[in-house]
């Protein structure tokens, strides 16, 4: 008997997340508990214990059935691509108030160009530099999106 | 990165000391707008950024920061630079959220500077076509016979409908069974098809199903008779003297603007409001301009903190806060 | 009848003057192109649109917008296709087949199927809504809370049968869904859930960086585990075109998809977004070859393309009869009339009557533009494929942040889109589809909100869900389905152990 370890991975996921939206209603982190009501007259919290109930029920199901499934051939986990890749949408929030939307773009895909080991510098800064005219001149140009080119963190161009 | 930052840091204080009123405005100016595009208040915002930028003589571009009630937008403008180059278009929701909201991240009454107000959105009160009460009267006599399967349908805590439907109960003394929606074209739309009974919203939203017929219109909230609506009686008219109050909409930057720049845009504000256009367009919304004495920070500032005392007690006594 | 002629007779004398055709040209195009670009969609462009359009006749205006709008859902299916990258709910289930068609070599064909369904949707709902338009608006009025919540009981039901691996996890995907759809702030007491204190989470989680985050984040991951093979892969492109033995094949699926979507886009309350899936529900389901959906069906990108284009064409039943919006879309062209000085209303029809026709003779010329103009850029955007993908996803990265930020300006949309980026990764690697997931999240809010609107009503009864007509109609065809996706699920398991029992 093999344990399909990816179906055990899918089922803890299910249940960690019902117990973090439960929890949350019954005790309240960073925020009040959620009162629950009654059927006739639900509260808050009714519908969030309702789905996470049955999800937990689910994740238990998906366990109990990795006993007997195949699990499927995976590839190497990215661990490049995810340190490159996830941070990037985290600091295009932080910066494009300050900076605006000519350095954002620009840093933005210069960062992520490098998830991939493929990526050269020089390839890097040419295809920041194209993509960041391309998306100055649609969102900026044609679209006119109200964010500012330069941001007040400069102050010469703002 | 470090050495980025502290360009940044010590641009954002060179930026905040070189505004000075005597070349104001130099560039676009942002006017936020704490909710979605397309409703009154963003067209309200939208008709007053276009007169005021031609007098400006510089592009007023509207920018919708959407959520919790228009506090987030509020908190924007709160934290932003006080060049007079972000400006804030809000209604009634200054004064409400004050109470409504017990966390808000900024202080509704110090952290803006006030620079006027703009048009004062009356209300209406209106029932499913085929609701038995004709008149103002007869609506308060049926819902107060019948507290128990009259429904009360609102566009969601914080929302017009909402404050006005906790003006009617209090005046009333009566509690009734609200139904809330995710904004007033739901409520409507059940209203329309009657599955809720009455409910209380802007004429913006209402004016056309009235002349129309597919309701039936009992009330207006505002002190006198509607140009667009002659035949619809005031509350007072009715017995609801205490039933008079519109939305609202004033026109903020954040504090600490310099003074010559807030004059600026009060002169806008107040040109903006004689355009014939505006003038037009408020008309379809059936609402007016502000008068030019209102159009002032002093008229605004006043307004929000009697609102503030107005509402809090009412919210309190209701019970149901946003948070 | 002769009314009606007389109606469309001023309808295409407004729309076909050379000025509203250049208009509405203008509306499909750039529809088209913020439906290719990832991030940003038809909301955030007809919101940036709106001041421009003050300056035009209010008739020109909306042409453009609605141009926009359903340009847009001809867009969106060009990325979801592609890139596996859904801009809307409905492009969501466009994906599942049309992506894998692409990797099959076979994005011309798919791209084909989706325009040219798209268009027969378009043109046939364009006449339903100016024939029906009244009478369907008025039958609308109908539905109530309850039957909305049995409504969306069965688009769940339709949710879980879209998946073609393990039922199980797709209805886990579907709850963690709906779970992270309730974040916000709670509607009837007002309360804040899950929202850690943070007021931008208010208004709910946004949906584009879910979509983004589940979808393309997660997909540009799975490319970067193994760079050499998406190399590989593209170099396979077969023909552009659709074969007869194809034409073929997707013309029942393209008829039954417009029927759904027409009668669930006049629903005000969010019937359309329904559409998509139900069609595809419903073609996986009547197939001789069950087995090939998900694997590259062209039936499958046929059958939702036309649901939702003709969903997005009867949505501006309400919008323009009653003046009540069915989505957000639509309530930013109620927005655009009332800049214009136009109230939105019952009245328009007879106030306005060449604003009213005009608009709607004009998505006749603006679906035949969109034809016109999407069969030969196939070739260009299969081409995009060709593109070594290390240079494409920084782009897909720059679209998806801006498009993100320029919806609402917030910059905590973004932090969402890491979020569900990492959560749509993971779970994807281990064999769960996102599309249900997706689905939930979109559905979720609607089904609670109905749930309790509709018990507040009767007074906590619950048998208003029963003793409605609608609702115990939409309950018993969920119950219908339910049962037919869980017996093959059974019989297909069964035979999974007779396969072991033979090793």
């Amino acid at each position: 008997m093999t344990i399909n370890r990816q179906d055990l991975a899918v089922g803890a996921i299910f249940i960690v997340i019902a117990l973090f939206f439960a929890l949350n209603t019954f005790f309240g982190l960073f925020q009040p508990a959620l009162p629950i009501g009654t059927p006739q007259r639900m509260g808050p919290g009714f519908f969030p214990i309702l789905l996470a109930g049955l999800l937990t029920v689910v994740g238990i199901a998906v366990i109990l059935k990795s006993v007997r499934s195949q699990p499927l051939t995976l590839n190497d986990v990215p661990w490049r691509g995810l340190a490159v890749i996830l941070p990037v949408p985290v600091m295009f929030g932080l910066t494009i108030r300050g900076l605006g939307l000519v350095p954002t773009t620009f840093l933005t895909a210069f960062i992520s160009a490098f998830a991939s080991r493929r990526m050269r510098l020089p390839l890097a800064l040419a295809l920041a530099a194209g993509l960041t005219a391309f998306c100055t001149a649609v969102f900026h140009y044609g679209l006119r999106i109200p964010t500012p080119l330069f941001g007040y963190w400069i102050p010469g161009l703002s | 990165m470090k050495k980025l930052l502290g360009a940044a840091l010590g641009a954002l204080l060179i930026g905040a000391g070189a505004a000075s009123a005597q070349d104001y405005p130099t560039r676009q100016i942002t006017m936020v707008i704490p909710f979605a595009a397309g409703g009154p208040t963003d067209t309200v915002g939208r008709l007053l950024a276009e007169s005021m930028g031609r007098t400006l003589g510089q592009q007023v571009l509207v920018e919708n920061v959407a959520g919790a009630g228009g506090t987030v937008g509020a908190a924007r403008v709160a934290t932003s630079p006080p060049d007079g180059y972000t400006i804030f278009l809000y209604h009634i929701g200054m004064a409400t959220t004050a109470t409504l909201y017990r966390n808000l991240p900024y202080d509704p009454l110090t952290a803006f500077s006030y620079i006027g107000l703009a048009t004062e959105v009356p209300m209406t009160i209106i029932a499913r076509p085929d609701f038995p009460a004709e008149t103002l009267p007869e609506l308060i006599d049926y819902v107060k016979a019948n507290t128990a399967t009259v429904t009360y349908a609102n566009a969601g805590i914080g929302a017009a409908s909402h404050l006005c439907g906790m003006l009617f109960m209090d005046a009333i003394d009566t509690q009734l069974t609200t139904v809330p929606y995710q904004g007033t074209g739901p409520a409507m739309t059940d209203l329309l098809g009657g599955q809720v009974d009455f409910m209380c919203d802007q004429t913006t939203n209402t004016t056309s199903q009235i002349q129309a017929g597919t309701v039936k219109a009992y009330a207006t909230t505002s002190p006198e008779r509607l140009e667009a609506l002659p035949d619809l009686p005031t509350a007072a008219e009715g017995g609801l003297p205490e039933l008079t109050f519109g939305v609202w909409h004033g026109l903020y930057a954040a504090a600490g603007t310099p003074e010559p720049i807030i004059n600026e845009l009060s002169d806008a504000l107040k040109v903006a409001l004689q355009d014939p256009t505006v003038i037009e367009r408020f008309a379809a919304l059936a609402t007016t301009p502000s008068s030019q004495e209102d159009a002032t920070p002093a008229a605004l500032e006043a307004k929000l903190v009697s609102e503030i005392e107005l509402w809090r007690p009412l919210i309190v006594a209701a019970g149901q806060f946003a948070d | 009848m002769t009314e009606l002629v007389a109606n469309l007779g001023l309808g295409l004398s407004v729309a076909f003057t050379w000025y509203n055709v250049l208009f509405c040209f203008a509306g499909v195009l750039l529809g088209t192109l913020v439906g290719v670009l990832p991030g940003i969609g038809p909301t955030a462009t007809i919101a940036l649109l709106l001041p421009v359009t003050l300056n035009y006749d209010p008739s020109s205006a909306l042409i453009m917008l609605a141009g926009v709008y359903y340009g847009a859902q001809y867009g969106g299916s060009t990325t979801a296709i592609l890139l596996n990258l859904p801009g809307e709910s409905s492009s969501a289930v466009t994906a599942i087949d049309g992506y894998r068609m692409g990797r099959l070599g076979r994005a011309g064909p798919a791209l084909a199927a989706a325009a040219l369904s798209s268009f027969f949707a378009g043109t046939v709902a364009t006449f339903l809504l100016a024939v029906f338009a009244p009478p369907l608006a008025v039958a609308a009025l109908r539905f109530g809370p309850a039957d909305y919540f049995s409504l969306m009981v069965l688009g769940l039901v339709c949710a879980i049968a879209l998946a073609h691996g393990s039922v199980l996890k797709a209805v886990g995907m579907v709850l963690v869904g709906l779970l992270f759809g309730l974040v916000g702030a709670d509607l009837f007491s007002g309360m804040q859930r899950f929202t850690f204190g943070q007021i931008e989470l208010a208004d709910k989680i946004n949906f584009v960086s879910v979509a983004i985050g589940i979808f393309g984040i997660a997909e540009i991951l799975r490319n970067l585990e193994n760079e050499k093979a998406r190399e590989a892969m593209v170099t396979k492109i077969t023909n552009l075109f659709p074969s007869k033995d194809d034409l073929k094949r997707i013309v029942a699926p393209a008829i039954r998809g417009t029927a759904l979507g027409s009668v669930l886009g006049v629903l005000p309350g969010g019937g359309a977004i329904l559409a998509a899936f139900a069609s595809y529900t419903v073609e996986k389901r009547i197939s001789k070859t069950p087995e090939i959906f998900g694997q590259g069906a062209i039936e499958g990108v046929a059958a939702p393309e036309a649901a939702n284009n003709a969903g997005a064409q009867t949505s501006f039943i309400p919008t323009l009869t009653l003046g009540i919006p069915a989505n957000p879309v639509m309530a930013l062209m109620l927005g655009a009339m009332l800049i214009q000085g136009i109230v939105p209303g019952p009245r328009v029809m007879t106030n306005e009557p060449e604003l009213f026709w005009g608009v709607i003779a004009s998505m006749w010329i603006g679906n035949g533009l969109l034809v016109l103009l999407n069969l030969p850029l196939i070739g260009l955007w299969v081409r995009l494929l060709t593109i070594p993908y290390y240079m494409l996803f920084p782009a897909i990265l720059c679209f998806a942040c801006i498009g993100i930020y320029a919806i609402n300006s917030n910059a905590f949309d973004l932090y969402e889109l890491t979020l569900f980026g990492v959560l749509g990764y993971v779970l994807v690697r281990l064999g769960c589809e996102p599309a249900p997931l997706l689905l939930g999240f979109v559905l979720g809010p609607l089904m609670e909100e109905n749930l309790r609107r509709a018990l507040i009503i009767s007074r906590g009864d619950p048998m208003v869900f029963v003793s409605r007509p609608i609702s115990l109609g939409l309950l018993i065809t969920a119950l219908l389905v339910l049962i037919i996706v869980l017996l093959p699920g059974i019989a297909r398991r069964r035979e999974a152990v007779f396969q072991e029992d033979g090793d």
